[in-house]
């Protein structure tokens, strides 16, 4: 007799989502599904509204997030306008996005993937959260409160929140950055370095204890895509996307906001809310991708700055090619956490960082527009069409965790293959099969343009469709 | 009084510090922030108070109140009558809840577990802390409160001003 398990909800994530894994008559894994259980809809309710409040509307799709979908709905709406934005508000919205990318990664990796990382994937889940951490490593809690802070504190000296920042407009930023305050971040730089290299520093330390989990956490051959510089630098905020197949080989290059819907197209399946993103010409499932930090770094040359540099050369040599256990995206996030430090010290060394034009302004031009940033887990479009008053008559988000969606699922049931046996689990079986969705730090509130909360659920279910198992969390 | 973000790196050691919590969207759970906006006027003058306000309160708390020597958390409350105004002291949770289901959040904790996650991490703990409820009769969309809790006000008010002076003595 077949059985299903469900692990219903899935815990430490962004969002709510349930796993549930099938066996067959001899209790073997016959196949997993990752389910995104929740729904929103933000593209509707946007209808009918002016474009230009399409930015703040956004971003209070994510608490974690609302930077990108700030700077992708800014870039749109700077489409219909037909303006080009000014450099310096250029270079704030990239500061603005690389602070938070690191408080997005210091989220996910020190408090929601650190505790199975320290304590371990079998170690008592009574004590395998955040608390376990900073009872066994206070250390490394601190430096991840203060890579949090780090981040956070940055949007809020620039968009006045921690969370649902304001500042970002179509045509740039509301208003100028004070020397003041661009002192203020400098003087959080050093404390940022040092927390920052205690990660890494342990992190590498353990990382080889779980051999025997990035050999199974979604390690398989795929293609990847994320925005890269003309220099083949690493790039969040502006460039083009780039499309790499398995070997690193590259199947398209340039593929600008405006081209996106020629190329992605979304396939649906009956399980989840979460759309199933994938490159148009190679078909689904086949041209689905891999996005976020992994991607990132095995798609750039470069990352650019100096230490960020240093890691990443180390990091490239984990595999031949592409590397490819999704387990790396938590050392993928480290390193481009440096990144993000280093380059909004770099930013700020410019002078013209306090340049007093900083918005461009114009009316509708065009009556569509689309745009594209890196949010932390991965690239985030935004398309909008509008009539000749300006109002949204349409709009599409493609979101980071619908095109990991793929990846995430066959994760899932590599995992789940390798580890249930004979129809039997333990709890720390269980767990893994969670990390490994952990891995990829899915935003189930984006992908599903959906409120946000934590929990996720594993269900076993025999092959008469009987549910023998769950374990439930909320 | 020292805004929130007056020192981002490294906070002056205040005598007490009010953190509020709550959604300002959602009607009677705004009371926390509305009461720690009062609180930033009433000790605007006062660097020995910091008022800080969360939709949540989150893990990165604990690096606050680490550098506060009493703490005051204010937050509405669904287990109490519509309109209750209640005070009570918080007792450190070293472990966070010990449930092998839920575990702790990384999204919302209580002020015992962040009580207890500043102890593990910095090693430092409130000489007081207390919790200053209102009893929420309304969570619904909303920007204004419920009558109970909107008569309510001036004794939470009230509360919130002994308590903080009282801490400010010790």
């Amino acid at each position: 007799m077949s059985q299903t398990i469900t692990i219903d909800p899935v815990t430490r994530l962004e969002g709510h989502g349930k796993i549930t894994i099938h066996l067959n008559g001899q209790g073997e894994v016959e196949d997993a599904h990752f389910h995104v259980t929740q729904v929103r809809g933000f593209e509707r309710f946007s209808e009918g509204r002016p474009f230009y409040e399409m930015p703040s509307l956004m971003a209070r799709i994510c608490g974690i997030c609302p930077v990108s979908h700030l700077i992708a709905s800014a870039k749109a709406c700077e489409a219909i306008m037909s303006v080009h934005i000014p450099h310096t508000a250029a270079q704030l919205r990239r500061m603005l996005n690389l602070a938070q990318m690191v408080q997005s990664h210091a989220l996910s990796f020190f408090y929601l993937a650190s505790p199975d990382l320290l304590l371990g994937m079998e170690s008592d889940p009574k004590a395998r959260h955040i608390f376990g951490v900073a009872a066994a490593a206070p250390e490394l809690g601190r430096a991840g409160v203060g890579l949090r802070r780090f981040g956070q504190s940055i949007i809020e000296l620039l968009g006045d929140k921690r969370i649902h920042p304001g500042w970002v407009i179509p045509g740039g930023v509301t208003e100028p950055l004070p020397s003041e305050k661009r002192d203020k971040i400098l003087a959080m730089i050093p404390e940022a370095h040092a927390n920052i290299a205690l990660a890494l520093e342990a992190y590498k330390k353990i990382a080889d204890t779980f051999k025997a989990e990035i050999a199974v956490f979604a390690n398989f051959p795929s293609n990847y895509m994320s925005l890269v510089n003309e220099d083949e630098s690493i790039e969040f905020t502006d460039g083009a996307l780039r499309l790499i197949g398995p070997t690193g080989q590259t199947i398209e290059d340039g593929i600008t906001a405006t081209r996106y819907a020629e190329v992605i197209g979304e396939a649906v399946e009956p399980y989840s809310y979460t759309k199933f993103a994938y490159y148009k010409p190679l078909g689904y499932p086949d041209g689905s991708y891999r996005v976020g930090p992994l991607a990132r770094l095995n798609i750039v040359k470069s990352m650019g700055t100096p230490k960020a540099e240093k890691e990443f050369s180390e990091f490239t040599h984990i595999a031949t090619g592409p590397v490819e256990s999704s387990f790396h995206y938590h050392h993928a996030r480290l390193v481009e956490m440096l990144y993000g430090i280093e380059k909004i010290e770099e930013i700020l060394a410019d002078p013209r960082i306090l340049d007093k034009h900083v918005r461009a302004t114009a009316g509708v031009n065009r009556l569509e527009g689309a745009g594209q940033a890196e949010a932390p887990r991965g690239v985030l479009h935004h398309h909008y069409k509008v009539d000749d008053d300006g109002k949204i008559t349409w709009a599409n988000l493609v979101i980071a965790t619908g095109q990991n969606n793929k990846a995430m699922n066959l994760g899932v049931l590599q995992a789940a293959k390798h580890y249930v046996k004979n129809g039997k689990f333990t709890e720390g079986i269980l767990n893994r099969v969670e990390a490994v969705v952990r891995t990829f730090d899915p935003c189930l509130s984006c992908s599903t343009h959906a409120m946000g909360q934590m929990p996720l659920a594993i269900t076993l279910i025999s092959s008469q469709g009987e549910e023998l198992d769950r374990v439930v969390r909320d | 009084m020292n805004s929130d973000l007056a020192e981002p790196m490294h906070f002056e050691k205040a005598n007490c510090l009010v953190l509020a919590c709550g959604n300002t969207l959602r009607s009677d759970d705004g009371v926390g922030p509305k009461l720690a906006e009062w609180a930033t006027e009433r000790f605007r003058d006062d660097s020995h108070v910091r008022v800080v306000a969360r939709q949540q309160w989150t893990p990165d708390l604990a690096e606050d109140i680490a550098a506060a020597e009493s703490v005051l958390f204010v937050d509405s409350s669904s287990n109490s009558a519509p309109g209750r105004v209640n005070l009570i002291p918080v007792a450190t949770h070293g472990n966070g809840r010990e449930d092998p289901i839920h575990g702790p959040s990384t999204h919302h904790i209580d002020p015992a577990e962040l009580l207890g996650l500043t102890h593990s991490l910095y090693g430092s703990m409130s000489a007081h802390a207390m919790l200053l409820t209102i009893g929420a009769g309304s969570t619904e969309l909303g920007e204004s409160f419920s009558d109970p809790v909107e008569a309510a006000l001036p004794r939470a008010r009230g509360v919130l001003e002994k308590t903080v002076l009282r801490f400010l003595e010790n």
